[in-house]
C-alpha cells in the first residue's frame, strides 16, 4: 500500500506576537491509502496546526513531511498551491462560496484545475448524487441545510480526485442526527470508493467511528488506538 | 485556471455588488465621458476652423498684413472681428502689429506682382467696420473695398451670387452683400433684396468731431450663404463695394490686406516668395500662408486639448481612487472566500488576475459607457452652441469622435481601473490561506 501521510519528528513553531508558541512538538505518524484515521484532542493540542500541515496550508519549523512521497519543506508557494489539488479539504464550517450554487462550488477546484467545462459539469453532477443531492444541484448554499452544505463541501472535496480527504471537524457545526449521516456517508466513501480520509476532531465519539484514533495532547501524540467497528 | 473562468468568477463578484459596482463604474463613465466630450468638442471645432480656413486661404495664396508678427499675436482678439473704427489687420485671426506704424497701400499691388515670377497676381483689400442702413434700420457689417473681378477669381466657391448679379465692371455705387447683411436672423425675414437701395454708413474716426460719412449704394447681388466663422476670405456679413469707391469713400489709399495668388503651391514657391516679399517691405509685414496658419492652429488647439482633457483626466484618476477604495473593500470582506480558494488549489496569480479582472470589467463597462455619454454630451453642446444658447448667434460644431479618442478612452480606461486595483490585487493573492481561511 503506498503511503499517504509520514512525518517524522514533526515539529511547528510560530509566533503568538511575540511569544513563540510550540504547537506541534516532534510528531511521527504514518497514514496509508485506504485508511481512515482521525487525529482526536482538545483545543490547543495542536490538532489544527497539524491539519494546517497535513493540508500543506502550512510549512513545519523542522522533520519531516511526506505528502503523497513529496517533501514539502522544500516546495514553493506555487508548488504547494499544486499539491493542495491532491488533496480534498472539508471545513467545519463548509466555506462554500455563497453565491454560487451546488453544482457551481462542486465544479469550482476543477475550473481551477483546468478541466473542461463540459467534463466538470458532469462529474459535479454524478459527485452532487453520490453524497445524495440530487435535487439540489442548483440550489446556493443559503437555500440549504448545515448537513446538506456539508455534503456539498464533502462533493467539493471529491472533484479532482484526490488521494485523501482532510476534515476538520466536519460535524461540529450541525445537528448530531445529521452528523450521524455524514458520518456514515464517509464510512461509505471510504468502504465503497475507496476514499482515504484523515479527520480532526475534539469529538471522542465521532473520532471512534474512524478506524484507527491518534490521541494529541500538548502538541504529541500520546497514544494510538484502532477501532472496533 | 482558464481565462474566461478567471472572468466569469470576476463577473459573478460584481454581481453579487450590483449597486457597489454601478457606483464604481459611474466614476470611470463621468471621468470618461468627460474626456470624450471635451475631446470630440474641440476635435469637431477645429476641422470645422481648418476647413474654414482652407475655404478662404487656399494653399497657393498668401495674405500680407502689415506688422511684424501679426499672425502671433492675440488670435482670440481677431475671431471676434472688426469692432472699432480702424481694425488693424485684414485677416481677422492676425493680431494687432500697431506698434511699427507701417502701412499697406493700394498701389503696392504692383510692386509686389513684379517682385517674383511666381506670383500669378495680387489684390488689395480695403476693410472697414460699417452699418448698412435699410428701412431707417442700421446693422452693423463689415465694409470691404475689392476687386470684383479679382476678387471672385481668388474665390470662385465662395463669391458667388445666390440672387441678383456680381457686376464685372461695377458702378461706383455698386455692392454686392453677404447672405447675413440682409437676413441677420436667417430665417427668411429680409431686410432688402437684390435691386434695392441701401445706405452705407463709415463712422469716420480720423477727424474731430468724428463724423458719420453715407452714400447711397445699389445692392447688384446677394452672396451665398458661407457659412462657418468667416475668419478668410468672402464673409457672410461683409458689403463688398469696389475697390475705387472705397478709396474715395474712406478717403485713403491704404488698404488691410493685399492677397497674393501663386503659380504653384508647392512648398518652396511658398516660403520663397513670402520671404521675398517679408524683405521686400523690410521686415514690416507678416505673410500669413495656409500651411502656417493651419500650424499655428493645430498648435493651439493641441495646448487646449491637452489643457481640457488634463482636467478630464483628473476625475477619471478620482473614479481610480475610488476603484481602489471598493477593491481593498472587497479584499477584506472576502479574505475568507481568498483562503478557500487557495485551500482548493487557487495559485496566487490567478487570485491577482481574479481581482484585477473585476477591475478591468468595470473599467471597460465604464470606458463604454463613458465614451457613449460623453458623445451624447458633445452633441448636446454642440446643439445648444449652434442655437445661441451661450450668448452671441450661435455657430455650429459638428463634434468629432475620431478613432484615436475612442480607442484611447478605452484603453485609459481600463487602463487606470487596472493599474489602481493592482495593489488590493496583490495584496489579496499575497494572503497565506492559513490566516486567510482562520478570518471572520
Amino acid at each position: 500500500m503506498a503511503t499517504l501521510v509520514e512525518t517524522v519528528d514533526l515539529k511547528k513553531t510560530y509566533m503568538l506576537g511575540k511569544v513563540p508558541v510550540e504547537a506541534v512538538r516532534g510528531v511521527s505518524m504514518k497514514v496509508e491509502a485506504g485508511d481512515f484515521v482521525s487525529i482526536l484532542g482538545p483545543s490547543g493540542s495542536g490538532k489544527s496546526t497539524m491539519l494546517n500541515l497535513i493540508g500543506a496550508l502550512d510549512k513545519p519549523t523542522s522533520g519531516k513531511l511526506l505528502i503523497d512521497g513529496v517533501d514539502i519543506s522544500k516546495l514553493n508557494d506555487n508548488q504547494l498551491t499544486d499539491l493542495r489539488r491532491r488533496i480534498g479539504f472539508v471545513f467545519q464550517f463548509f466555506n462554500l462560496i455563497p453565491r454560487l450554487t451546488a453544482r457551481d462550488n462542486v465544479e469550482l477546484p476543477m475550473a481551477i484545475a483546468d478541466v473542461s467545462r463540459a467534463q466538470r459539469r458532469k462529474r459535479a453532477v454524478e459527485l452532487l448524487e453520490n453524497v445524495g443531492l440530487k435535487d439540489r444541484v442548483n440550489h446556493k448554499p443559503a437555500e440549504l441545510s448545515g448537513g446538506q452544505q456539508q455534503r456539498v463541501a464533502i462533493a467539493r472535496a471529491l472533484a479532482n480526485d484526490p488521494k485523501f480527504l482532510l476534515l476538520d471537524e466536519p460535524t461540529g457545526n450541525i445537528d448530531s442526527k445529521t452528523a450521524s449521516e455524514i458520518v456514515s456517508l464517509l464510512k461509505r466513501l471510504n468502504v465503497e470508493n475507496h476514499v482515504s480520509i484523515i479527520m480532526v476532531t475534539h469529538d471522542e465519539h465521532l473520532a471512534r467511528e474512524a478506524n484507527r484514533t491518534l490521541q494529541m495532547f500538548d502538541g504529541q501524540f500520546i497514544s494510538e488506538a484502532v477501532n472496533q467497528q | 485556471m482558464k481565462t474566461y473562468d478567471i472572468f466569469g468568477y470576476s463577473f459573478s463578484a460584481i454581481k453579487l455588488r450590483k449597486l457597489r459596482a454601478a457606483l464604481t463604474t459611474l466614476g470611470v463613465i463621468i471621468g470618461i465621458g468627460a474626456i470624450v466630450a471635451l475631446l470630440s468638442i474641440t476635435q469637431g471645432l477645429q476641422l470645422s476652423i481648418t476647413n474654414d480656413l482652407s475655404r478662404g486661404l487656399s494653399s497657393n495664396t498668401l495674405i500680407i498684413v502689415p506688422g511684424s508678427n501679426a499672425l502671433g499675436s492675440g488670435v482670440g482678439n481677431g475671431v471676434s472681428g472688426g469692432s472699432g473704427s480702424r481694425p488693424r489687420t485684414g485677416l481677422n485671426l492676425g493680431g494687432s502689429g500697431a506698434s511699427s506704424g507701417f502701412r499697406l497701400y493700394v498701389n503696392y499691388t504692383n510692386q509686389i506682382d513684379a517682385l517674383s515670377p511666381d506670383i500669378t497676381s495680387s489684390l488689395a483689400v480695403i476693410q472697414q467696420s460699417g452699418y448698412v442702413n435699410a428701412d431707417g434700420l442700421n446693422s452693423s457689417v463689415t465694409l470691404y473695398g475689392v476687386n470684383f473681378n479679382q476678387y471672385s477669381q481668388l474665390y470662385p466657391t465662395t463669391f458667388v451670387t445666390a440672387s441678383g448679379t456680381l457686376p464685372s465692371n461695377p458702378a461706383d455705387n455698386e455692392i454686392v452683400v453677404g447672405a447675413r447683411v440682409n437676413d441677420p436672423g436667417e430665417n427668411g425675414t429680409l431686410l432688402f433684396s437684390a435691386g434695392d437701395n441701401v445706405g452705407i454708413v463709415w463712422t469716420n474716426g480720423t477727424t474731430l468731431p468724428v463724423v458719420n460719412e453715407t452714400y447711397t449704394a445699389h445692392v447688384s447681388g446677394v452672396l451665398q450663404k458661407i457659412g462657418g466663422f468667416g475668419l478668410a476670405g468672402p464673409s457672410d456679413t461683409g458689403v463688398y463695394m469696389p475697390l475705387s469707391q472705397a478709396e474715395n469713400f474712406f478717403g485713403a489709399t491704404q488698404c488691410e490686406m493685399i492677397i497674393v495668388q501663386l503659380k504653384n503651391s508647392n512648398n518652396s514657391t511658398v516660403t520663397d516668395v513670402s520671404k521675398d516679399i517679408t524683405n521686400y517691405f523690410g521686415g514690416q509685414v507678416t505673410v500669413i500662408s495656409s500651411t502656417a496658419v493651419l500650424s499655428l492652429l493645430s498648435t493651439i488647439f493641441g495646448t487646449i486639448q491637452l489643457f481640457l482633457g488634463g482636467i478630464a483626466a483628473i476625475s477619471l484618476l478620482v473614479a481610480g481612487v475610488g476603484i481602489m477604495n471598493i477593491m481593498i473593500v472587497s479584499l477584506i470582506e472576502r479574505t475568507r472566500e481568498i483562503g478557500i480558494l487557495k485551500a482548493l488549489g487557487m495559485k496566487s496569480r490567478t487570485v491577482l488576475s481574479i481581482f484585477l479582472g473585476e477591475s478591468a470589467i468595470i473599467g471597460l463597462m465604464g470606458a463604454f459607457i463613458g465614451i457613449l455619454s460623453g458623445w451624447i454630451l458633445a452633441n448636446i453642446v454642440a446643439r445648444l452652441l449652434a442655437s445661441g444658447a451661450f450668448g452671441g448667434t450661435g455657430f455650429k460644431v459638428t463634434p468629432l469622435l475620431t478613432p484615436e479618442v475612442f480607442l484611447g478612452a478605452l484603453a485609459f480606461g481600463v487602463a487606470i481601473s487596472i493599474i489602481f486595483a493592482l495593489y488590493p490585487a496583490w495584496r489579496a493573492s499575497k494572503l497565506k490561506p492559513v490566516d486567510a481561511l482562520r478570518y471572520e
